[in-house]
């Protein structure tokens, strides 16, 4: 499918983006419905779902209780049976409640069955710091689910992407978990009309340097865009790889950027031991890419904390832009 | 309860000391003042007296490396029940930094790799510290990369390590052999001092410690001292000519993270401030060159020879009275001092080897009379008018914004034949 | 015993159903007891690996809660499922083979004992979380109001899913969107050792029905008519738009946990006094009660399901083993990924 339309100038914020490709499905896909906390006359918790209960109903557009795990395995036990359930969580930080039905059902029910049955399964977690939510509501959870095969899992960094990436999921016959983040629903960016898919398991190259590779997830790969900006200005060729999907993950274009860059620096918002980074570090380090690598990796990652409540603490625990400058010009300058 | 025989503290800014001879063993007796053993700093050996008489027990082996008040022996009373040592008080070395401080906590690269100056150089059980572009490159072009010399951080050879010696290798014949191996500079920094840092590089064939007559002078200041690759505590790089030593320096003196310095250098040493100064102009306050190796041709080959090639205290001798007017300075004691460090063949081969490629043929291979011109912060040349290795008429081709500082009556090393002449002059700039 | 029964009334399910449905039934439930024997036999002589969850005796609460059940009509089922299994009309050659590890079983040797299922008639899965399956048999019942299958979903799990979280959520959940689901709860009276005394508030697990305001009922289940009797009504409540009923099956499993369990938090005399209420020789009883069946035909019958079960082991052991090339297959359904 992975046909991309037509590039427009008509910009739309990230949230609007999703809204545009939830209306898309709705009304192309009468199996598709939207399940979640507060999606309907709320218009969900970061008003992502808004109106589009008064255009599909309570049927399609459906509030659950508070009830995270079970609203998750029903939307489990649906799409097994026939529907496209979009299962929005009010934060990232919620799939804990509902860890079994992702985990150990979504995941898990084809391969048990030896491949009889799939689980066309959609959910979408609002993730992330910035907003002051403080420990509980502002976590990165993507390598939790990310370490589960038979789960997808996608970041997308722009309104473009998080309505192609949420297109693509749909049309996935396996499950898919989006992380947003809550910090990008306002930004706007353009947005094509119409039906569109964002390859799973695809990368962006966001822009092509020679001399490091930058590799991002989710609103990192905004700030290492900012950051490659100014390094430009100091004679540093940075390429950034805005990485999109976590799993499946991309290995052909990071590798290859490592190859010609022959410098890594990962960043990512998620705790930083045992995270996507480690990840991405392992993957080159295990490749021929290894054989390119002119200075040790650099991983740029949450702090091993909780997400703080006050606002200069809440930055400091995540990587800013001035930290992917110092990363880079050091590994640049061989400080590193 | 017996008495606890520590290692003393001899130094300004030592962390430990070795062990390096006892002069009275297990079980003998020994009595206060008497010499009981000789240990080795970073800067010296020095002999230690008992402080207590006693039986002397639980020696510390010979070779030893002790932190500075750890025990390394126990005098027993006469009589006295001799059983397992007594349990060693645990001695901490002073911490560098607060661990709990918290400014900025997102995960950065691990310490080990933001603190360069403090990662000591690689045991010779390492293997080669390369990275793995270079090692491809290097197995490429058939090479062993342990003949190539890193400037990276901590000595890494890195891809333009590997160019730089297929440029070189092209062009330069073969060096004397020697055991080449790598690492970061060895860097000694004084205790205290305040203000702009002064980072002291000293001359072929020395080390940091040379620079003891002069600290006193500029104790106010905090100094840095780098040793030489193949001198002092450096690790012995094969290098290729003077650009590339430059270069090694430079990466240590980046390492060092300064705002802003004083550069005082001495001989080759000042040929690398001048260097140094030339390509990180806005971070050097101020250069002082003393005898500088760089504004002419003519070198006194033989004695540099004779000095790489002394094996012993009487044949290392000689040529260093060549490196001073008064010969009388240089004492027999001083010569033992100045070939404990000189007993490292490999090291003789490292310095030879240095010394071929920056002088070849008695000729100074360098030239940075440009550079010299091009200076625009506050420099002077310091020169002894009985120079016999480099000559003082070399200080006249500088230009006039650059004092000049000559001292009828001294040789090669100013800050060791007039330290007090010359420490005023850099006590009242620095 | 129901009344019905013990006075010489006509039992609800020699009322409702034909003789040879009542036989298929009687037959359902020796294949059963006689599949899982045969399971515990080859576990003994060491053909299978990993341990298994025997439901000897709980025959009667597995066949009678899927009589008016169609290949259509959904249920999951527990750890403790081969029953479910069959009664909903597996393959017994099939489910020999998975436990196996055979890649002719029902999963391919990828799920084993704990996670048969047969979705083409119907059956989601066993479950190896106790209450994994409660929120799926909602979706499922979500699914047919949405997409007007008419299809029922009987959510099969036991006395210990009713004290987990995803049991409130997901009765709560049928009732408030009036979801076409049977809950039917296996009460065998232990949660591995500890006694639904001991675990649960309420003395009948029926009696949270209640909280979501959905009908319940508690019944002999190793009464065959009874479960049948209970089920039935609550199928067709759920299937004319009423909503979740909750049927509570009081029963006992005969054998330990699982091959591990050393049975020692119950007494040999509890179980005997199961034993003696085998719901297999119940029913047969009914039957030969209600000339349904004779002697004779009872035993030909034990006949014939010893045979099918003889050439089910015989087929499964036959069967070729997976290719260990293969063991990440079927992760995804588009293998290009991950």
């Amino acid at each position: 499918m992975n046909m991309q339309a037509k590039p427009t100038l008509r910009e739309l914020s990230y949230a609007e983006a999703i809204r545009e490709a939830m209306d898309i499905a709705l009304s192309q896909d009468e199996r598709v419905i939207l399940m979640g906390e507060d999606i309907g006359v709320y218009g969900g918790a970061f008003q992502v779902t808004g109106d589009l209960v008064e255009k599909y109903g309570t049927d399609r557009v459906m509030d659950t209780p508070i009830s995270e795990l079970g609203g998750a395995g029903i939307a489990v036990g649906a799409a097994l049976t026939g529907l496209r359930p979009i299962f929005e969580f009010q934060f990232s930080d919620f799939a804990a409640l509902a860890m079994e039905q992702i985990v150990n059902q979504a995941a898990k029910v084809r391969y048990m069955l030896g491949g009889a049955v799939s689980v066309p399964l959609v959910m979408r977690f609002p993730a992330g710091s910035g907003t002051g939510a403080a420990a509980q509501h502002s976590q990165s959870l993507e390598a939790w689910l990310g370490h589960v095969p038979g789960l997808k899992v996608v970041q997308p960094s722009t309104p473009e992407d998080a309505k192609g990436l949420l297109l693509a999921a749909l049309e996935d016959p396996d499950p898919v978990m989006i992380f947003e983040h809550k910090i990008l629903y306002k930004m706007k960016g353009p947005v094509p009309e119409g039906y569109y898919t964002t390859p799973i398991g695809k990368a962006a190259i966001r822009r092509t340097g020679k001399d490091v590779s930058i590799i991002a997830t989710s609103i990192m790969a905004q700030k290492a865009m900012t950051a490659a900006e100014t390094l430009a200005g100091e004679g540093i060729d940075a390429e950034v790889i805005d990485l999109r999907t976590v799993r499946p993950m991309d290995r052909e274009t990071v590798l290859a950027s490592v190859r010609k860059t022959g410098r890594l620096l990962c960043v990512y918002e998620g705790v930083k031991t045992l995270g996507v980074g480690a990840e991405i570090s392992a993957m080159v380090a295990e490749s021929d890419a290894f054989d390119f690598l002119d200075a040790p990796i650099i991983r740029l990652g949450g702090a091993e904390s909780p997400i703080p409540y006050n606002p200069e603490l809440e930055k400091a625990v995540v990587p800013q832009v001035p930290d992917i400058l110092d990363a880079a010009r050091g590994l640049l300058k061989g400080r590193i | 309860m017996p008495i606890e025989v520590i290692m003393p503290k001899v130094d300004m800014d030592m962390a430990s000391g070795k062990v390096m001879t006892w002069h009275v063993a297990e079980g003998e007796a020994v009595t206060k003042g008497e010499p009981l053993f000789d240990i080795e700093t970073d800067k010296a050996a020095m002999e230690v007296e008992a402080s207590e008489s006693g039986i002397l027990h639980h020696l510390t082996p010979e070779g030893t490396e002790v932190l500075i008040g750890a025990p390394v022996a126990w005098l027993y009373a006469d009589g006295e029940e001799v059983g397992e040592p007594p349990s060693r008080p645990s001695v901490s070395s002073s911490a560098d930094g607060d661990p709990s401080r918290v400014s900025d906590v997102t995960e950065k690269p691990s310490e080990d790799t933001a603190a360069p100056e403090r990662v000591e150089p690689l045991s010779s059980e390492e293997k080669t510290r390369a990275t793995p572009l270079a090692r491809a490159m290097a197995r490429a072009n058939g090479l062993e990369i342990d003949a190539i010399s890193g400037t990276g951080p901590q000595g890494r050879i890195q891809a333009e390590d590997v160019r730089c010696f297929l440029d070189q290798s092209a062009t330069i014949s073969a060096p004397v052999a020697f055991k080449s191996e790598t690492g970061a500079l060895s860097i000694t920094r004084s205790k205290g001092g305040t203000g702009t840092p002064v980072v002291l590089i000293h001359g072929f064939a020395s080390d940091a410690t040379s620079w003891a007559p002069l600290e006193t002078h500029l104790r106010h200041r905090p100094l840095i001292r780098i040793d030489l690759p193949g001198h002092g505590k450096s690790p012995k790089l094969k290098l290729n000519g003077f650009a590339e030593l430059a270069k090694i320096v430079r990466r240590t003196f980046d390492e060092l993270s300064l705002d802003e310095a004083h550069l005082v250098g001495h001989s080759l040493g000042g040929a690398l401030c001048l260097a140094l100064a030339d390509t990180r102009p806005r971070s050097i306050k101020s250069v002082t060159l003393i005898s500088p190796a760089g504004l002419g041709p003519d070198v006194n080959g033989e004695v540099l020879g004779g000095i790489g090639r002394a094996t012993r205290a009487e044949s290392l001798g000689p040529w260093l009275r060549q490196m001073v007017k008064d010969d009388t300075l240089i004492t027999d004691a001083y010569v033992r001092l100045a070939m404990a460090p000189r007993t490292d063949a490999n090291m003789r081969a490292a310095q030879q080897a240095l010394a071929d490629s920056l002088f070849p043929d008695g000729v100074q291979a360098f030239d940075l009379r440009a550079a010299l011109g091009r200076l625009e912060m506050p420099a002077r040349l310091i020169w002894g008018k009985a120079d016999k290795i480099i000559p003082w008429r070399h200080a006249l081709g500088a230009p006039g914004n650059i004092a000049l500082h000559l001292f009828e009556g001294v040789g090669h090393i100013p800050h060791f034949e007039a330290p007090e002449e010359v420490g005023k002059i850099l006590k009242a700039s620095l | 015993m129901p009344d019905t029964f013990k006075d010489g009334n006509v039992p609800y399910a020699v009322r409702a159903y034909s003789p040879e449905v009542l036989l298929a039934a009687l037959k359902k439930m020796m294949l059963i007891r006689k599949f899982e024997e045969g399971a515990e036999d080859s576990y003994t002589r060491g053909l299978i690996h990993g341990t298994m969850h025997l439901s000897i005796g709980q025959e009667a609460s597995a066949v009678g809660s899927c009589m008016s059940l169609t290949d259509e009509d959904k249920i999951t089922s527990t750890h403790r499922g081969h029953g479910h299994c069959v009664a909903k009309g597996a393959d017994l050659g099939k489910m020999f083979a998975e436990f196996f590890g055979k890649e002719t079983g029902y999963c391919k040797g990828r799920g084993g004992s704990m996670h048969i299922a047969d979705p083409a008639k119907g059956n989601l899965g066993a479950n190896g979380i106790v209450g994994g399956g409660l929120p799926i048999a909602v979706g499922a019942a979500l699914s047919a109001k949405r997409l007007g299958t008419g299809a029922v979903t009987v959510c099969f799990f036991g006395d210990g899913a009713n004290n987990e979280g995803a049991f409130h959520e997901a009765l709560n959940m049928a009732a408030v969107w009036k979801l076409p689901v049977v809950f039917v709860c296996e009460n065998n009276k232990y949660g591995m050792s500890t006694s639904t005394e001991r675990s649960t508030a309420v003395k009948n697990i029926a009696d949270r029905s209640a909280s979501y305001s959905m009908p319940g009922v508690t019944v002999d289940g190793n009464d065959f008519s009874a479960v049948a009797e209970a089920v039935d009504a609550a199928v067709e409540r759920a299937r004319s738009g009423e909503g979740p009923s909750l049927v509570e099956n009081v029963t006992y499993r005969w054998r330990g946990h699982s091959k591990s369990d050393r049975n020692r938090y119950r007494t040999k005399e509890e179980i005997a006094e199961w034993m003696e209420r085998d719901p297999i020789a119940t029913m047969a009883a009914m039957l030969i009660d209600h000339k349904i069946i004779d002697q004779d035909g009872v035993a030909a019958l034990e006949a014939e399901t010893t045979q099918i079960i003889k050439d089910a082991i015989t087929f499964a052991s036959g069967s070729p083993d997976p290719d260990v090339s293969e063991a990440t297959r079927d992760v995804y359904t588009q293998e290009a990924a991950a």
